[in-house]
């Protein structure tokens, strides 16, 4: 599943997906593959893409049950 | 004789390779460094590269029980189960994007690969020129060349179409 939250949040600071990748210390590609929901990050990437874009693990990863 | 050139060739390849990798990575670091992601493709890239030359060494036996002739000289059947692990490891990372490390130089990169293409060919050609290259039915050391040209032209052809065919997605640059 797309993470289109994560995707805003970069658009929010006016970041590109490759400026985001250096901040966090991954490939750009490992970024587009976050964004486009077909790698599940650690939880260290994780905190590290949070602290990136100022945001909480539950606003950028938590996903409610259906 | 031929044995002591043919090691003395791959231990100055191998100091070449040392000081070029060094010279090709942004910290000076013989090692290419990944991320998450990419160490977990490349994972993967090496058991499938395993059991490729697994498969190929099983084949080799097979055949040469059956006493098939090749047209290559016996010595150089294992180095092409090393090229076709490197190539199975290549495609596999290039096809998943994991051909870039952290902290490689692509500009250095791309002229170390051109001269590395440069250096496999010229003796190609001037064995071809010559009229050396197949002796008795056989191609001698000049299908190392080869098999590393191949493996060049695989991996050139390959990102050529990952290139066009992530354009064609529209992922984002």
């Amino acid at each position: 599943m797309k993470n289109l939250r994560l995707k805003a949040a970069r658009a929010a600071l006016d970041l590109s997906q490759e400026e985001l990748a250096k901040k966090c210390g991954v490939s750009r590609q490992t970024m587009s593959a976050i964004e486009k929901g077909d790698y599940n990050p650690t939880i260290n990437l994780c905190i590290a893409i949070c602290r990136a874009l100022h945001k909480t693990l539950d606003e950028l990863f938590w996903e409610e049950e259906a | 004789m031929m044995a002591w050139g043919l090691v003395a060739g791959i231990m100055v390849g191998l100091v070449i390779a040392f000081i070029l990798l060094r010279a090709a990575n942004t910290n000076h670091r013989m090692k290419s460094d990944y991320d998450e992601r990419q160490e977990r493709i490349r994972g993967k890239a090496y058991m499938y590269a395993f059991y490729t030359m697994m498969i190929y060494e099983a084949a080799m036996v097979v055949l040469k029980a059956g006493e098939i002739v090749f047209p290559f000289e016996d010595y150089l059947a294992g180095f092409i189960g090393v090229i076709l692990g490197c190539i199975v490891l290549g495609c596999y990372c290039i096809w998943h994007d994991v051909y870039w490390g952290l902290n490689n130089n692509r500009r250095r990169y791309y002229i170390i690969f051109g001269v590395i293409f440069a250096l496999n060919l010229m003796p190609v050609v001037m064995q071809a020129a010559s009229g050396t290259l197949i002796q008795d039915g056989k191609i001698g050391l000049p299908m190392l060349n080869i098999l590393v040209i191949f493996m060049l032209a695989v991996f050139g052809i390959e990102l050529l179409i990952k290139h066009f065919t992530d354009r064609s997605r529209g992922e984002e640059d």
